[in-house]
């Protein structure tokens, strides 16, 4: 395999690997938590089974954990030992390799324990344990690079990791128990517990937030400016958003203790949503890890100025640049045509997908590329409006779904404007680029949930989970794309699309989540959340309509 | 039938958790200050190399290749000495365009690589 598509794959799995770790690492962490903090003591109140689910959940995660971690060192091993010529255990002796190496282990007998023992698992082993698992993990941040205060980032690091595992990873435990429990009193005792138990983590989060806001971004203009500032203010707003949630379910555990329990199916539609927006933290969180902090990067950044002036609305691009004028046909021409002078058996190829380097550009490609952005937010906004008018209980307006598909058909035209049926490249060809892989695998699941939304609005589809694809892959949308960045070689002019990519994504993700409510709850907050979505998608048009790249 | 399509419902999930994600690793340990500097020049014959980044780098399973003007390339040995954010080598090179490409691993386990055009100087 060409050794730079390898180190671009690397970069790009990493990501997605890291994010599963910690989701993984998190949900091990918190398990093992609320299980002796909280399901084991209260035991009596909310019975045993509480206890032995959150045991069995913890051992997956571990094990998961494991899978992961292994993947991560893996991926790393061979790369080096690719790229550098190093034997596997010259690659498995670099630092992070010897931390996850640890993780590994930590993890296994982890898994091991609580399979084996279950509730009955030894306490201090599994939290020494656990306690390993955050010290290594710790090892692979940011602070284990730093050359300057790595004492304090360090302990930062740490106190992260564990207020999120404290928090966001025991809250799968938390939806399970509820469900589990099913008298007053069991609810009220894992409600307030577990209110406390998120105050610690809430506060564990806040204090390294704010040492990383200080040591890391250090200055207001690196909050905008830089794409480590973006990505942080990305998390604090989904923080916000999880703080809200989590203040209803204490509102709710406060009605519980003056007597009423009808509160009780909105604390739990309230705690799926926050796995799913604690999730997409931790995406983000794996994105942040492979961006250098702001402090490191003096040139480039973006100013207030370059925001305000990218941003000033201006009449939507409705028509597209000639194909042949784009920068690849234009080289690509002047190739052949040198080829033909030189009169060689062929030309040279303009781009050759996965060598590592990135495509030219010139104002005809921008021009391209915001006429797609300008009919993509024609598109979503006139689903976000039918979806309204549906909602207001005009019944034709139900086909709504079906618009996605013109989205995907024109996508699928315009993304990539290189590749066949449009360029030169062939389809195949092309799919060693990763972002022409990631454009065409979203057409297709376009195509997939716009027939199953459209087939569970027109009544042809009576299942229970059919009307949860929907709102699920817009939330993963939305969560995926914080992490998207454009192949751009420009620092600014790629942080400036992804100024405006941010809000998109919290949007999708927003609106995700809303409709997951407006199907999951009932009365009033069902109809609420049913108003909500096809705003929050509306917003998300109008955001794509003023989108611009110069 | 209702497992099965549970199945790809969580397929399809996967999948498209994975999709935008793009090239961003590549931006990890950045490389702060160099010599040569990035389309800089230097005088032909012996002179140093001299890479300074923003994090601590594993020398060990880093590497530098230099691309001559003939496209052919040589792999520069890396010296053990210096600071931990640091990669030095020698070079002894005649007139003409250069480039070095660098790939460091950071003590944090993200690989990042990069490029340095320069050229070498008629006498």
């Amino acid at each position: 395999m060409d050794l730079n598509l390898l180190v671009d794959l690397f970069g790009y799995l990493s990501i997605i690997v890291h994010g599963c770790t910690i989701v993984a690492q998190s949900m091990t962490i918190g398990g093992a938590l609320f299980l002796f903090i909280l399901a084991l003591p209260m035991a009596s109140k909310i019975g045993p089974q509480v206890a032995i689910s959150t045991a069995r959940m913890a051992a997956w995660a571990a094990f998961a954990l494991v899978i992961c971690e292994a993947a991560t060192v893996a991926l790393q091993a061979s790369v080096l030992m690719a790229t550098v010529d190093l034997s596997l255990l010259d690659a498995l002796g670099a630092t992070s390799a010897e931390a996850g190496l640890a993780k590994i282990g930590a993890g296994l007998v982890l898994s091991a324990l609580l399979f084996a023992y279950g509730t009955a698992a030894p306490r201090v082993p599994v939290l020494l344990l656990a306690l390993v698992e955050l010290v290594a993990a710790t090892m692979t941040t940011h602070a284990a690079a730093r050359l300057d205060d790595q004492a304090v980032l360090l302990a930062a690091s740490f106190l992260h990791q564990l207020g999120a595992a404290i928090w966001i990873g025991g809250i799968p435990a938390f939806v399970s128990a509820l469900g589990t429990v099913h008298d007053r009193t069991g609810w009220l005792a894992v409600g307030a517990r577990f209110s406390r138990m998120s105050m610690v983590g809430v506060a564990c989060i806040v204090v390294s937030a704010a040492a990383f806001t200080f040591y890391y971004i250090a200055a207001p203009d690196a909050l905008y400016g830089t794409a480590y500032g973006v990505m942080a203010m990305a998390k604090a707003a989904m923080f916000v958003m999880l703080l809200a949630l989590g203040y209803g379910n204490f509102r709710a555990v406060e009605r519980l203790k003056a007597g009423s329990d009808v509160a009780v199916p909105r604390m739990k539609r309230f705690a799926e949503i926050e796995i799913g927006i604690g999730f997409s933290i931790f995406f983000a969180a794996a994105s942040l890890t492979s961006v250098p902090p702001s402090v490191d990067l003096v040139n480039d950044r973006v100013s207030w100025h370059e925001v305000v002036e990218r941003n000033a609305p201006v009449w939507p691009r409705m028509v597209s640049p000639q194909h042949d004028v784009l920068a690849l046909p234009a080289l690509q021409a002047k190739l052949d045509a040198e080829a033909a002078a030189q009169h060689a058996d062929h030309a040279d190829a303009a781009f050759v997908p996965g060598a590592g380097f990135l495509p030219v550009r010139n104002a005809a490609d921008i021009a391209w590329s915001e006429f797609n952005h300008h009919w993509a937010g024609v598109f979503v906004t006139l689903i976000g409006l039918l979806a309204l008018i549906n909602q207001a209980g005009v019944r034709w307006a139900r086909h709504w779904p079906l618009v996605f598909l013109g989205l995907a058909v024109f996508l699928f035209l315009r993304s990539d404007p290189e590749v066949w049926p449009m360029g030169d490249e062939g389809f195949f060809e092309s799919l060693r680029d990763i972002e022409v892989l990631q454009h065409r695998f979203f057409v297709f699941l376009t195509v997939a949930f716009s027939l199953f939304e459209w087939r569970v609005r027109v009544g042809g589809w009576k299942s229970s989970w059919a009307p949860k694809v929907f709102p699920l892959l817009t939330a993963v949308g939305g969560a995926a794309l914080l992490t998207h960045s454009h192949a751009i070689s420009n620092v600014k002019d790629a942080l400036l699309i992804e100024l405006t990519h941010t809000p998109l994504a919290l949007f999708a993700i927003a609106a995700g989540w809303a409709r997951w409510l407006e199907i999951r709850s009932d009365g009033k907050l069902s109809r609420v959340a049913g108003w909500l979505w096809p705003v929050f998608f509306i917003v998300v048009g109008l955001i794509l309509l003023d989108y611009r790249e110069a | 039938m209702q497992k099965i399509s549970r199945r790809i419902l969580a397929i399809s999930l996967g999948v498209a958790m994975l999709l935008p994600l793009s090239r961003k690793a590549e931006a990890h340990a950045i490389l702060l200050e160099s010599t040569p500097a990035i389309d800089g020049s230097v005088k032909p014959g012996p002179s140093a190399v001299h890479l300074r980044y923003n994090s601590r780098i594993d020398r060990a399973r880093s590497r530098l290749i230099l691309t001559r003007p003939d496209k052919s390339t040589e792999l520069l040995p890396i010296t053990t000495e210096g600071s931990d954010d640091v990669l030095t080598s020698q070079i002894d090179l005649a007139a003409g365009h250069y480039s070095i490409r660098w790939q460091v691993l950071a003590v944090d386990g993200h690989i990042t690589r990069g490029d340095i055009p320069f050229t070498v100087e008629a006498r």
